[in-house]
């Protein structure tokens, strides 16, 4: 019996003990395990740091501005290119397919702007598509949501102009091309919106500078997208809310 | 002890009480146990102490001996200094890990082998010094500092002993030139020697993970400098001085100064580079201050806007004679004195306000001593001593005080804010944040100030500084230079202070052109009209959309009813109808416009 006692307590202690080493041996490993992952972790953000201080300096807005000046055909955006949200006409709600014939008032400064306006530039491209679409009762809210997109399609007599191929050359002013750019630049039809008999009466007397005529402007957009009319588009396009790079760049200014 | 002494019997316990006979043998058998009671005595004590603490050690002091390892706090930062970004988070300054190398040549056995190795992965190294360095007998010596990881890859192959790598940090500036006045520079131990690094070096350590937010916009100190580098390049200046502000807040939007420097490298520069003309430079401000000479005689309730003012005789006092530099021969009224920037107007209206009261006006103005700026380079203002009469003539148009661009900025958004005089600051105020200011001028006095401003730039000295659609107002301002005791004629600063939109002001552009020179496109002027106010205007134009300012029509009915003023100093713009839209648009800007597309072949 007592041989017994003395195994039982024996026994107990022993695995007590093992226990014991067992939970200590793990309890190190954990521990280095951890540094490993602190040390990881600090190296780590030493890169991000230095990947941020590297985004910020690929994206200073100096550099920025020469790039989109030598690859891109957008402009600052100007106080003529804003419009009041009263300037935009209703959409004919029951009516789709007469939409586009509708007139439109004054285009560029209003003489009867108040304090709020919508920035035509910053309409998102898609929506120009979407106005087709015959979508015969719409709420308040989307009409006012998709009256900007009828702008260009209201000025009809654009397209005819543009049907030359543009080489994004051609929009920049002849003053400031290049001369390394092939000649076949020069020839084609400037398409500014002076150019356009419906665009001179609206745009011309609002334009100050010469070199600001460039079709920044939703008016001068053709209805039927060129191949360099899209990737203007695509400029002007505010980035979606997945497109982390894009609203980086927003952010960041890049678009102006 | 509770029990009997050891090997004594109980029975002969109490029998020792009796008398017994006192033998040898009995005396050694006491001796004996109570030697060994105090050894019992002695080892129980011991034992129980270690009970004592074992029973605490391993029960009640929580875990035992303290963790080596500690998970790293999910917001902490690796760097020692805190980043500073701008208003938007863009990094302006930040702390990179670098490597630093150092040898111990104690340890180097052949040097020159080392020296000729070391120099060949860094070609940059000069042989005889590393040579030097390496056959010296101190225990340390830096070879290079703040190496990158490529740098630090070509020493670690050398494979050479005795030489290690030192775990530094490197304050880095993405932003380079663009922000360098406003940011400043640290030394190679990375304590702050200018602008906000120097202000800032005790919160910067002191609290490393929280970044510093100023005040500052990125792009609008991209437009700010890219214009003012143009201007100083048509008008061949020696120098400018830029501020972006927000006249509701006091937080400055953009501040440049130039020449600027590139904080990565500052040393071994022109020391002229370093110096910071919006806020460290005090000059006389010239016609600018009329905006404080009106605001003052406005407030003061003895002179109306359409007071007028003998601007024909000139004044005599002392050995000075004061003129105009283009006289109208006329009476002028306060509006006009204000649009022609009449020095002999505004003398005579100062006159009639009284030297104390202008000199208790200047001193609410801010312009007695150092702005609020939190940055280290904060010039004092220098202001006449006594205050003599003649001092007093010549600071009504601008003359005899020197003050920083800064200081003239901040005092001018309280003249057109609604009379609130907010101490300016480079730091982001927080959303919501009560906002510190002062009355300086009522409200009244505030609203006619703005109609002058747009008059100027509607019809007056600032036309050119006009942008259709944002309402811009503004004052011009020529000084000329002091050299030694004289005044110079051909070298001045001059400047614009425009604010925008004019029915209810927001922003103050200010340009200042340190010694521009005339061109034959402004035929022979260098004065604020022609240099520094079309800059402006190709800021705002700018800088509009991004600040999000609202477009308007300046001739809309209740534009017209907050910004119109006329020469006679009628603000009722329903009686000129006929007259009103000529005199209020501008003309589309004069003077030049290469500034706002330079073409990419020419130097920048």
């Amino acid at each position: 019996m007592k041989g017994k006692t003395w195994l039982f307590w024996g026994g107990l202690i022993a695995a007590a003990g093992a226990v014991l080493f067992q939970t200590s041996y793990d309890v190190q490993d954990l521990e280095e395990k951890l540094a490993g992952l602190n040390r990881k972790i600090v190296t780590e953000q030493e890169s991000i740091q230095v990947l941020r201080a590297e985004w910020s300096y690929l994206n200073d807005p100096t550099k920025l501005e020469e790039l989109a000046r030598a690859h891109l055909a957008l402009q600052p955006t100007e106080a003529r290119q804003f419009l009041a949200l009263d300037a935009i006409p209703m959409r004919p709600a029951p009516t789709p397919d007469a939409a586009p014939q509708a007139p439109l008032p004054g285009r560029g400064v209003n003489p009867a702007l108040p304090a709020s306006v919508v920035p035509v530039a910053a309409t998102p491209a898609p929506q120009i598509a979407s106005a087709r679409i015959p979508s015969p009762k719409l709420s308040m809210d989307k009409a006012l949501e998709r009256t900007p997109v009828i702008v260009p399609a209201a000025l009809p007599a654009i397209p005819t102009v543009k049907t030359a191929p543009i080489k994004p050359s051609a929009l920049i002013p002849a003053a400031a091309k290049p001369p390394a750019m092939p000649p076949a630049a020069a020839p084609a039809p400037q398409p500014t919106p002076a150019a356009t008999p419906a665009a001179v009466g609206k745009l011309a007397p609002n334009a100050p500078l010469p070199a600001l005529n460039r079709p920044t402007d939703v008016a001068s957009r053709p209805v039927a997208p060129s191949p360099t009319t899209k990737v203007i588009a695509a400029g002007m396009q505010q980035p979606k809310p997945t497109d982390s790079l894009g609203m980086l760049v927003a952010r960041l200014g890049a678009n102006r | 002890m509770k029990f009997p002494p050891f090997g004594l019997p109980f029975r002969s316990q109490s029998a020792s009480t009796a008398p017994a006979p006192r033998t040898t043998l009995a005396a050694a058998m006491e001796q004996s146990r109570y030697r060994l009671m105090v050894t019992a005595a002695v080892v129980t004590t011991v034992f129980a102490t270690i009970g004592v603490k074992l029973v605490a050690a391993t029960l009640f002091s929580q875990g035992g001996e303290p963790r080596q390892h500690h998970a790293l706090e999910l917001d902490s930062t690796t760097t020692n200094r805190a980043d500073i970004v701008d208003r938007n988070g863009n990094l302006l300054a930040t702390s990179l890990v670098t490597q630093s190398l150092y040898a111990d040549p104690k340890l180097i056995s052949r040097p020159e082998e080392a020296a000729r190795k070391l120099v060949s992965a860094l070609p940059e190294l000069d042989y005889k010094e590393v040579y030097g360095k390496l056959s010296g007998d101190k225990r340390f010596v830096w070879l290079k500092r703040n190496l990158t990881p490529k740098q630090q890859y070509a020493v670690h192959r050398l494979g050479v002993p005795g030489i290690s790598f030192e775990r530094e940090e490197r304050r880095f500036y993405p932003a380079g030139n663009l922000t360098s006045h406003v940011v400043g520079f640290t030394g190679v131990d990375n304590n702050g020697l200018a602008g906000l690094e120097q202000g800032f070096s005790k919160r910067l350590n002191e609290d490393p993970a929280t970044p510093l937010q100023l005040s500052i916009d990125l792009r609008l100190q991209h437009v700010l400098r890219k214009e003012l580098t143009a201007t100083i390049q048509e008008f061949s200046a020696i120098g400018a001085a830029g501020i972006v502000y927000d006249v509701r807040t006091g937080e400055v939007m953009a501040m440049t100064s130039l020449p600027d420097f590139d904080p990565q490298d500052p040393t071994g520069l022109n020391p002229d580079t370093l110096f910071n003309r919006a806020t460290l430079g005090v000059y006389e401000m010239g016609s600018t201050f009329k905006i404080f000479n009106s605001a003052l005689a406005l407030d003061s309730g003895k002179i109306r806007v359409s007071d007028t003012f003998d601007a024909v005789h000139p004044i005599k006092i002392g050995r000075f004679t004061i003129n105009d530099y283009h006289s109208l021969h006329r009476a002028l009224t306060v509006a006009e004195v204000f649009q022609h920037s009449s020095n002999l107007g505004s003398v005579r209206m100062v006159q009639l306000i009284g030297i104390a009261a202008q000199r208790a006006f200047m001193a609410k103005m801010g312009f007695m001593r150092p702005t609020a700026l939190e940055l280290p380079e904060n010039g004092w203002p220098l202001a006449p001593n006594p205050w003599r009469e003649v001092n007093s003539m010549t600071i009504s148009f601008g003359h005899g005080i020197s003050v920083s661009p800064m200081h003239t900025v901040a005092a001018a958004a309280s003249v057109i804010n609604g009379g609130v005089f907010h101490p300016p600051t480079i730091l982001r105020r927080q959303p919501g944040a009560e906002i510190p200011g002062e009355q300086v001028v009522s409200r009244q006095t505030s609203d006619m100030m703005r109609r002058m401003f747009r008059f100027v730039v509607a019809d007056g000295t600032g036309k050119s500084a006009g942008v259709k659609g944002y309402v811009v107002g503004g004052k011009t301002g020529t000084a000329d230079k002091q050299k030694g005791r004289h005044y110079q004629k051909n070298s001045r600063m001059s400047s614009f202070l425009g604010a925008f939109p004019m029915h209810d002001p927001r922003y103050i552009v200010y340009v200042l052109v340190d010694e521009p020179k005339a061109t034959a496109k402004t035929y022979g002027y260098a004065t604020g009209g022609w240099v520094a106010a079309p800059a402006v205007g190709r800021i705002i134009k700018q800088i509009g959309p991004l600040l999000d300012v609202p477009t308007v029509d300046e001739n809309a009915p209740e534009i017209l009813n907050a910004t119109f003023l006329n020469a006679a100093g009628s603000t009722n713009w329903a009686q000129q109808a006929p007259n009103a839209p000529s005199s209020a648009a501008p003309p589309p800007p004069k003077g030049s416009t290469v500034a706002s597309f330079p073409t990419p072949a020419k130097p920048r």
